[in-house]
């Protein structure tokens, strides 16, 4: 039993780490991380695929495939798997972005053997059922429906969608009800098969595992995998927004409203990005952080006040995220545009950049607290092509940025005319005081159950 | 892995060098006991002077330590028209105090790597920060700083009570499930402090003054109604000495007796229905539970377990993939001092009414009323248990997490470990008997949220 109840702010968090790595010889990369602490061992198959992956008039089909996956093989059908997971003390979840499609597993240490079989059973022989599929399609547009209920959920899918308007990233992982629809069986199979090759996959392995105990593992459930090359899809970088730009996610009685302000962030690689991240630190991404200090403290207009930076293969996307009153949507709203006028005019000081640098490197140890953690740190490096160490240079990194590298960052990266802004409120409470934003250029509406 | 109680703890020597010199009574330390905690670690508890509990788990897998304060007091301790008073209190404390100025305690502490945070329920308000190792120095300063000399100014409370306000709007008043759940509460009980939510009412949030601050202050915030949990890699007679230093200075109070006001027993169904701006209907069951402490909370967490647990479990299966009546069923029972309710949620699909899954789900629960679970379905539902529970136990905050809530709530932090020696002695005959007692229809309140796509206004009912 843990604690529950209500807290003073959201969590919020990031992660990195270290350990043993090998290929096999179909070239599956396997990464280990051990720790005797808990009799429980993490395995995780990590696909080098995601959403960017989907065809257009398809989006939803690479998650859709990870989905499928678990609906069993051709003597298992998905009652038996679930069922089979559960009696062995697991627990099997599969988690797609933009980038990746991730088979993450946690079991209890004495059934690891069974537990290991299983998911390579999965992975190696999916059914695809037809019935399955329909089920699966019928599932998921009611998880849809069933996500108009979330407000920040809301926000942030059409944040996006905005922000990266006919842009790969823009598309909703999960997919559209329309293109759910036209996803065949046909469609699963040749995306699974195109992708479930060794070289784009990487297995992990983390808690109370040895490497010997791994090695015998890989040889009897991962050895023998398809080889080959999985399509390469070259993300084009997406375009920045030209202007000020409002979208409302009309949403009835909205006494709160979610409050996204937006543009692009960063990548993976970008030489700049540790002077950006902690410049982001200093301007909203602690507590004490500017943003949190002048919405929530001084003026107790939201009860989370963050911005956030995104990082991918090309630039995801930085972003404030506030929640304010119906009725201080526009005067937070301005407030946070004049801050971020002069995030990028003025910088972030010398204090400030002391704060944020001993912030970042004091915390890390979080980041690595647990074996889990510090293997996920290391698959990131392997899915974004980082050098192996990458994770391990992070507290050198910050503790290099000087201030004028994280200012300068910030004036090339952040534009303060050119961004996207998404509210989920009653529109008509607030469309007018959001057209009358400075600089604000369009305001387009839209219903909070267009999917 | 099991808890056992056990004489050794620390040497009387360390305990000798402890009070060395240490006049006050109130700074005196003594030690009370020590509990195997897991395979190869114990927590050992001491009392300052003071009434100041003290657990200490040395855990040196990581260079971290969480540093909790748990305090006896929630929101069953407020009383009607001053509701949420425990919660607005617990985001009071990160403001001002003699000696640091507004702000200052978590920049201090963000600057110092830590995490930071705080929660309020029914039967406790925590703090806990996650921080490294090498700084337990400053957070046992300014903890025990705000315990004893917090400074409440108009305007912080007035901000405060605005913070609060947004928090309910964003997990209640905006928030089909928070909603319902609040509503659900308030059908159930009818004396018991636990038919208020801990946010408070928003009236009651408004209406708050910095008088009703300082007051709650002085009431509930002292050393004797606190336990302290430090674990993680520290070195127990530096940790303890500073527990000295800082806390010893601090006079117990007063505290107030009991505070429960038993339930009556309910005696027929309470329905509601609400219409609120949601995407499909939803049904909200609250069947009246035991207590944390009893045995019968572990049995139904067991039956829970079969019912909503996961993919494989029955209501699942049943109402998510055979029928395709709900796109989510799931069920938890309260963790509170009292008993508190056996909650189910339900969110249909479209086009499915709630009343209709209802039925379907009274069907289902007659099932374990009238014949007894499987013993594979029990073997699956401990499993997922021991997972959950050990999953729990992975960082240092999950594990003073346990240790400060059971201490708190059922005065034992000895007994985390025998939560899961008791899931694993359940019978399918344990469950059968509390399925008898618990699910029955007349001691239960159930709340249908209906949708609604326009103004606020529409009608609501109650029988």
């Amino acid at each position: 039993m843990t604690a529950e109840g209500i807290g003073r702010r959201p969590h919020h968090r990031q992660a990195s780490g270290d350990g043993v790595q090998f290929r096999t010889s179909d070239g599956l990369l396997v990464l280990l991380e051990p720790s005797r602490e808990l009799p429980l061992v993490d395995l995780s198959v990590t696909f080098r695929t995601g959403s960017v992956h989907d065809p257009e008039g398809l989006e939803g089909l690479t998650r859709m495939f990870g989905r499928m996956v678990r609906m069993g093989t051709p003597e298992l059908d998905g009652n038996t798997v679930e069922e089979t997971i559960a009696k062995l003390g697991g627990r099997l979840g599969v988690e797609t972005s933009t980038s990746y499609v991730r088979f993450h597993g946690t079991v209890i240490k004495r059934n690891l053997q069974p537990f290991a079989a299983l998911m390579s059973c999965l992975l190696r022989r999916p059914a695809f059922r037809v019935s399955d599929l329909a089920f699966v399609k019928r599932e998921t547009r009611a998880d849809i429906v069933a996500a108009r209920d979330n407000d920040r959920a809301l926000a942030s899918r059409n944040f996006r969608r905005f922000l990266f308007r006919g842009h790969a990233y823009g598309r909703p992982v999960v997919g559209l009800r329309r293109s759910i629809r036209a996803i065949r069986c046909e469609d699963v199979r040749t995306q699974y098969a195109r992708h479930f090759v060794a070289p784009n996959l990487i297995l992990g392995a983390s808690g109370d595992i040895t490497e010997a105990e791994l090695l015998t593992l890989v040889d009897e459930h991962f050895s023998d995998l398809p080889r080959g090359r999985a399509p390469k899809i070259r993300v084009p970088a997406p375009a920045r927004p030209r202007g000020r730009h409002v979208l409302i996610v009309d949403k009835p009685e909205r006494t709160q409203t979610q409050l996204y302000i937006g543009t692009l962030g960063a990548r993976v690689n970008d030489v700049d990005l540790y002077p950006m991240l902690v410049a982001n630190t200093a301007f909203g991404g602690t507590f004490t952080a500017r943003l949190m200090y002048e919405v929530r403290s001084q003026r107790g207009w939201s009860y989370g006040a963050y911005s956030r930076l995104g990082q991918d293969r090309q630039r995801d996307a930085w972003t404030m995220w506030t929640f304010p009153a119906a009725r201080d949507l526009a005067a937070c709203a301005r407030l946070q545009l004049d801050m971020l006028d002069d995030f990028v005019k003025e910088g972030i000081s010398r204090r400030e950049l002391r704060f944020a640098k001993k912030f970042l490197v004091n915390s890390h140890c979080f980041d690595i607290d647990t074996s889990a953690k510090r293997l996920e740190a290391r698959i990131d490096n392997a899915l974004f092509d980082l050098p192996t160490d990458h994770h391990l240079q992070y507290v050198r990194a910050v503790r290099g940025v000087k201030l004028d590298a994280a200012n300068a960052a910030v004036k090339k990266r952040i534009s303060r005319k050119h961004l996207a802004i998404c509210v989920v409120a009653t529109a008509q409470e607030v469309r007018a005081e959001l057209e009358a934003l400075p600089g604000v250029e369009s305001v387009e509406v839209i219903r909070y159950d267009r999917d | 892995m099991r808890s056992q109680r056990s004489q050794p703890g620390p040497s009387r020597a360390l305990i000798s060098r402890l009070n060395r010199n240490v006049k006050p009574r109130r700074a005196r330390l003594r030690f009370d006991a020590e509990m195997k905690f897991g395979g190869t670690l114990s927590v050992r508890r001491y009392h300052l002077g003071n009434g100041l509990n003290v657990l200490v788990l040395v855990d040196p897998s990581a260079p971290v330590v969480s540093y909790q304060t748990w305090l006896r007091v929630g929101s069953r301790h407020e009383r009607p028209g001053k509701t949420g008073l425990a919660h607005l209190f617990e985001h009071l404390m990160f403001n001002e105090t003699e000696t640091l100025g507004a702000g200052e305690f978590d920049r201090v502490l963000e600057a110092a790597g830590a995490e930071t945070n705080a929660a309020t329920w029914t039967d406790w308000t925590y703090y806990y920060e996650n921080l490294p190792s090498d700084q337990i120095e400053l957070v046992t300063r300014l903890e025990a700083d705000r315990l004893a000399r917090l400074v409440l100014r108009e305007k912080q409370v007035a901000s405060e009570k605005e913070v609060v306000a947004n928090e309910r709007r964003y997990r209640v008043d905006d928030d089909v499930e928070g909603a319902a759940n609040e509503q659900l509460y308030a059908l159930a009980f009818k004396k018991h402090a636990y038919r208020w939510p801990t946010i408070g009412w928003m009236a009651d949030i408004e209406g708050f003054t910095t008088e009703d601050c300082e007051a709650f202050y002085r009431t509930f915030y002292a050393p004797n109604n606190a336990t302290l949990v430090l674990v993680g890699d520290l070195d127990e007679e530096h940790a303890l000495t500073l527990i000295q230093e800082h806390y010893g200075g601090l006079a117990a109070a007063r505290l107030q007796d009991g505070d429960a006001i038993e339930e009556p027993r309910q005696r027929r169904e309470r329905v509601l229905t609400i219409e609120l701006p949601a995407s499909t209907e939803k049904l909200q069951i609250g069947y009246h539970a035991p207590a944390f402490g009893e045995y019968a909370w572990a049995v139904l967490t067991v039956l829970n377990e079969i019912l909503f647990g996961g993919r494989s479990s029955r209501l699942h299966q049943l109402l998510v993939n055979d029928l395709e009546v709900a796109s989510s069923a799931r069920a938890s029972i309260a963790p509170f001092h009292d008993p508190g309710l056996y909650e189910i949620w339900i969110s249909t699909r479209p086009r499915h009414g709630a009343r209709d899954v209802l039925s379907v789900l009274d069907r289902e629960l007659n099932r374990v009323i009238e014949s007894q679970v499987t013993e594979d379905e029990l073997e699956k539902a401990k499993n997922r248990l021991e997972l959950g529970f050990l999953s729990g136990m992975e960082t240092a905050g999950g594990k003073a997490e346990s240790l400060g809530f059971y201490e708190t709530v059922l005065g034992d932090a000895g007994r985390v470990f025998e939560r899961l020696d008791a899931y694993r002695r359940v019978t399918a005959r344990d469950i059968q008997d509390v399925a008898r007692r618990y699910l029955v229809p007349r001691r239960r309140s159930v709340v249908f949220v209906r949708p609604r796509n326009g103004r606020r206004n529409g009608k609501s009912g109650a029988t």
